[in-house]
């Protein structure tokens, strides 16, 4: 792989991020690709936990712990004094979860994209609020268990198209990545760096633990999420020009889904439903680039 | 509280920051699964009777390392001009790319590497013991002689090739016609083994009370005298003239001359040599059919020479066994008894027993017979079970009461009679006779044993010179353990050849070269069974940053510190090169 240019790590070992923790390798690959003249804005999530207790710090790189629903307004202000200081150099990214994003941090966030805040905001999705135990966001897909899905009270409503929504706001970069493809991720990071205004990256971080998948999957799963068209890999520039980065064959998502255990309960007839949805989205996906099916 | 005076305090603002890293966490205390570096055999080699590891060679193709990719072959087998071209391959039948879409041309990049190696004059660096003592006399310069000069020269012993004829080969030489394997490249193999340091004595036919008198001269005697003669029809008419010896006529084209083949030749037998004296006759101006007692599916030769040679106009009428011979004035009629399947052998081949019915004849001008061959003297034939002689996989080990030891070797031992077996045989002569010399009779099995290739027949020199590769795993990887993910559907590279019309009045070679550019693409699909070829997917996908590349980047090893077994390496791992196994603390 190519990336064996990109030697240098950014992270020490000994963070507390489970085993197999997908959030953890996409953090890695982003900093090898932003390099350290970079600043890191990060609302509460399992990130503020795995980078380490107080005085530990599991990043070579400055970062600030903030307040859940904050990750766009701090990462303004972090800018803002940057510039004061005559600082252009350095890239200021906030690194929060999906539901620090989706959710809770929306507001902060559609406020500084639509201000076209000069920074990057990177959202690595684990589908749920994995650091308070599981508990769903308007991330989680439709079909999963999670503590508050639980039993037959399973996730009934469509995960939120966050970058849809981001591409809505105009900005000038968003982008899909995805930890199984580390070369269309750093590839992705470094062109969202050499990029001025805001720029959302939508990263898919499995989550071995929230999941109930075995901690050596997490990549595959991760790869398969990309192959069934679940999690498409495209990038839109200036919320108008759409690429698709990821063609895949004819893979069902039937295969995806058996083999994690948030997903266990699910039917044939649930996953044929599943799967007319996955199709009906990427059909859409291919409309608006232009692509038809 | 109005009117109070507000005292002002200057509380210092205080953000605390962080001052050390996590290191300090031991985060490997949480394992309970270990991943370790754990190279394993690939099918192809374990099947190749030469053991060559081939999965290395193709990783070192792909870097553009021919060099060392054509060292890696030699260490394994001297002749890779000659298996690159006329071996049967048994590698890419079991070959894993084959279960996800094509097997990869293992022998086309042997070819490639060998006749890269050529070109260039490439001299190899092969790992070479201190001299010994003992010498050895080797009995015939077949492939399997010359593979034993080779392998016990590399061990340290001095050899002399006794070789009748007057050029070293034996049915490489004097056989195999120059369409599949040209002189050249024939040649320089030898040469290689000679400058090497062996002695090659030719025109020297030795007599049968040779290893009684080498006593003094020599500590061990091996026979590879090959199976040089046809064998007997046992029909009447055999000894019509007009009825003719294959193997002595594909010997004598190769020496230079041009039998008249003049109007239709008939050729009994279904093995290499049937189809190759049909393929000669076609060259030579002459027309054949080939009559086999079997089906063309049972016929030894193999399949894709079958094949070529139907395309180039020989026919092949199947379930025929000859009756017998009749010379005439218009030439000879030879009686052909129908035969039918009656089961199958332990092979799978059809077994056939005579049908019955209406004989058919066949009026032809010549009668080639090509069905079979033995040994040309009795005394060629290695002795039976006893207590004095070990049986061995591709040879036998005598150990006699008086005089050198002897070993039997190639065809004259050998099941399956090809090339690769007869380098097999060499080798597994030259480690027993090492063994014998250094450790006894008694030690000879076990340690021949000790450097199969994945607990299989073939044997590795690497291995036993104590080489890297005795560190694999004998494991032998299946498809199911490559992670096809990182691999595409590719096509199978397509030999270039001589067209039919270019082939058949000349006895120029047929395969054609192929580039770099090819090779290394056709390279690039082998799946590298078991063998890191540092793709560094392990390095990457480590969530805990504990795969670690030592400076060369050619070593990787985990740091159990950090490790938390969480498995992602081993899974990511495309080859199966790594391991997960329980942590025993
Ligand atoms: C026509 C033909 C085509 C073949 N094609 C293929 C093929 O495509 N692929 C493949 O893998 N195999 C092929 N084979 C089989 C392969 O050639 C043999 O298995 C192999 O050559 C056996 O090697 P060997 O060293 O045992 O004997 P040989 O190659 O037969 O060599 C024996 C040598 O010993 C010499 N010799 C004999 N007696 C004495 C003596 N008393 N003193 C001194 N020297 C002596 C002979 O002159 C000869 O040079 C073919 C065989 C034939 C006949
Ligand atoms: C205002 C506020 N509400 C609730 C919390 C508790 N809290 C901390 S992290 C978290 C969940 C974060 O979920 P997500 O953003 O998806 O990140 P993940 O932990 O899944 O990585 C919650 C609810 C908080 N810190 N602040
Ligand atoms: S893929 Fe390569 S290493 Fe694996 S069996 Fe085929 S040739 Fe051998
Ligand atoms: S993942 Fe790649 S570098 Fe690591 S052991 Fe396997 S082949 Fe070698
Ligand atoms: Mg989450």
């Amino acid at each position: 792989m190519e990336l064996n240019a990109l030697d240098q790590e950014f992270m020490h070992s000994g963070h507390v991020g489970c085993p197999g923790c997908g959030a953890a390798i996409a953090m890695r690959f982003f900093l090898k690709a932003l390099g350290d003249k970079t600043i890191m804005v990060l609302p509460a999530c399992c990130w503020s936990v795995i980078a380490g207790p107080y005085p530990q710090s599991t990043l070579k790189i400055p970062l600030i712990h903030s307040a859940f629903e904050t990750g766009g307004a701090v990462a303004s202000g972090v800018r803002a004094a940057l510039d004061m200081k005559g600082d252009r150099e350095t890239t200021v990214v906030t690194w929060a979860g999906d539901g620090g994003t989706f959710d809770i941090g929306f507001q902060a966030l559609s406020g500084a994209v639509e201000r076209n805040e000069d920074f990057i905001y990177v959202c690595y999705d684990n589908e749920a609020y994995m650091n308070t135990g599981i508990q769903r966001s308007s991330s989680t897909p439709y079909g999963a268990w999670t503590t508050t899905t639980p039993g037959t009270d399973w996730k009934k409503l469509r995960k939120k198209n966050i970058v849809e929504a981001l591409v809505a706001h105009r900005i000038p970069y968003a982008a899909t990545a995805n930890i199984a493809f580390p070369e269309d991720l750093v590839r992705k990071a470094q062109k969202a760096k050499s990029i001025k205004g805001s720029r959302f990256i939508h990263v898919y971080a499995s989550c071995p633990t929230g999941w109930r998948i075995p901690s050596e999957m997490s990549i595959k799963i991760a790869r398969m999420a990309v192959q069934t068209n679940i999690f498409p890999l495209y990038e839109v520039e200036d919320g108008l020009r759409y690429t698709i980065n990821y063609k895949p064959k004819e893979y069902l998502v039937r295969e995806y889904f058996r083999l994690q255990g948030r997903f266990r309960h699910l039917t044939d007839k649930d996953l044929d439903q599943i799967q007319e949805m996955v199709n009906e989205d990427w059909e859409l996906l291919l409309r608006k680039a232009g692509e038809h099916a | 509280m109005a009117g109070s005076k507000v005292q002002k305090i200057d509380i210092p603002l205080f953000m605390p920051r962080s001052y050390m890293s996590t290191e300090v966490n031991k985060t490997g205390s949480w394992r309970f699964l270990r991943p370790r570096y754990d190279e394993k055999t690939a099918p192809c080699s374990a099947a190749c009777p030469a053991g060559e590891d081939i999965a290395r060679i193709e990783m070192l193709t792909t870097q553009g390392l021919f060099k060392e990719a054509w060292e890696t072959i030699l260490k394994e087998n001297p002749f890779p001009a000659v298996c690159g071209r006329v071996c049967f391959h048994p590698c890419e039948g079991v070959c894993n790319r084959g279960e996800f879409d094509t097997a990869v041309a293992i022998h086309v990049m042997e070819r490639f590497l060998a006749e890269t190696a050529l070109r260039y004059d490439l001299k190899p660096l092969l790992e070479q013991s201190p001299g010994k003592k003992e010498k050895v006399a080797i009995v015939g310069a077949g492939p399997s002689g010359l593979s034993a000069a080779c392998f016990l020269n590399r061990l340290g012993y001095a050899c002399d090739v006794f070789e009748a004829a007057s050029e070293p080969g034996g049915i490489l030489r004097w056989g195999i016609p120059e369409y599949r394997l040209p002189l050249p490249a024939l040649r320089s193999e030898i040469a290689r083994i000679e400058s090497a340091g062996v002695r090659i004595i030719t025109n020297k036919r030795l007599p049968a009370d040779f290893a009684v008198g080498a006593k003094g001269n020599y500590d061990a005697v091996f026979i590879g005298c090959g199976h040089g003669r046809t064998t007997m029809l046992r029909i009447p008419g055999e000894d019509s003239s007009g009825v003719e010896d294959g193997l002595e006529f594909l010997n004598r084209i190769r020496r230079g001359a041009k039998p008249p083949v003049d109007g239709l030749s008939a050729v009994i037998g279904g093995g290499n040599t049937a189809v190759d004296v049909a393929r000669s006759i076609l060259r030579l101006g002459g027309k054949a059919v080939i009559l086999y007692r079997r089906r063309r599916q049972d016929m030894p030769a193999f399949q894709e020479e079958v094949e070529m040679a139907l395309e180039e106009g020989v026919e092949l009428k199947e379930l025929l066994a000859p009756a017998r011979i009749v010379k005439d004035r218009k030439g000879l009629l030879i009686t052909m008894r129908p035969m039918k399947v009656a089961g199958e052998d332990e092979s799978g081949r059809g077994r056939v027993e005579p049908a019955g019915g209406k004989t058919q004849e066949f009026r032809v001008r010549r009668v080639f017979k090509a069905t079979g061959a033995e040994a040309v003297e009795e005394w060629l034939n290695p002795p039976g079970r006893q207590r004095n002689v070990l049986l061995l996989e591709n040879c036998v080990l005598v150990n006699r009461a008086k005089g050198p030891a002897v070993v039997f070797g190639g065809d004259l031992t050998n099941e399956t009679k090809s090339v690769a077996h007869a380098v097999a045989s060499g080798k597994a002569a030259a480690i027993a006779l090492d063994t014998f010399f250094r450790e006894g009779f008694k030690a000879v099995r076990s340690r021949l044993k000790s450097c199969a290739v994945g607990n299989g027949k073939a044997l590795s020199m690497e291995i036993y010179m104590g080489g890297e590769r005795r560190l694999r795993n004998p494991h032998v990887v299946r498809f199911g353990e490559i992670n096809t993910d990182y691999f595409h559907f590719a096509p199978r590279i397509t030999q270039p050849r001589l067209m039919k019309e270019e082939r058949l009045n000349t006895f120029k070679e047929i395969d054609l070269k192929i580039s770099a550019n090819l090779a290394i693409r056709e390279a690039e699909r082998c799946f590298n069974c078991g063998v890191c070829n540092r793709c560094d997917n392990c390095y990457l996908f480590c969530p805990d940053l504990s795969v670690i590349r030592e400076q060369d980047l050619v070593g990787r090893h985990v740091n159990y510190d950090y490790c938390k077994g969480c498995g992602l390496c081993v899974v990511e791992c495309p080859r199966n090169a790594m391991t997960l196994e329980e942590e025993k603390r």
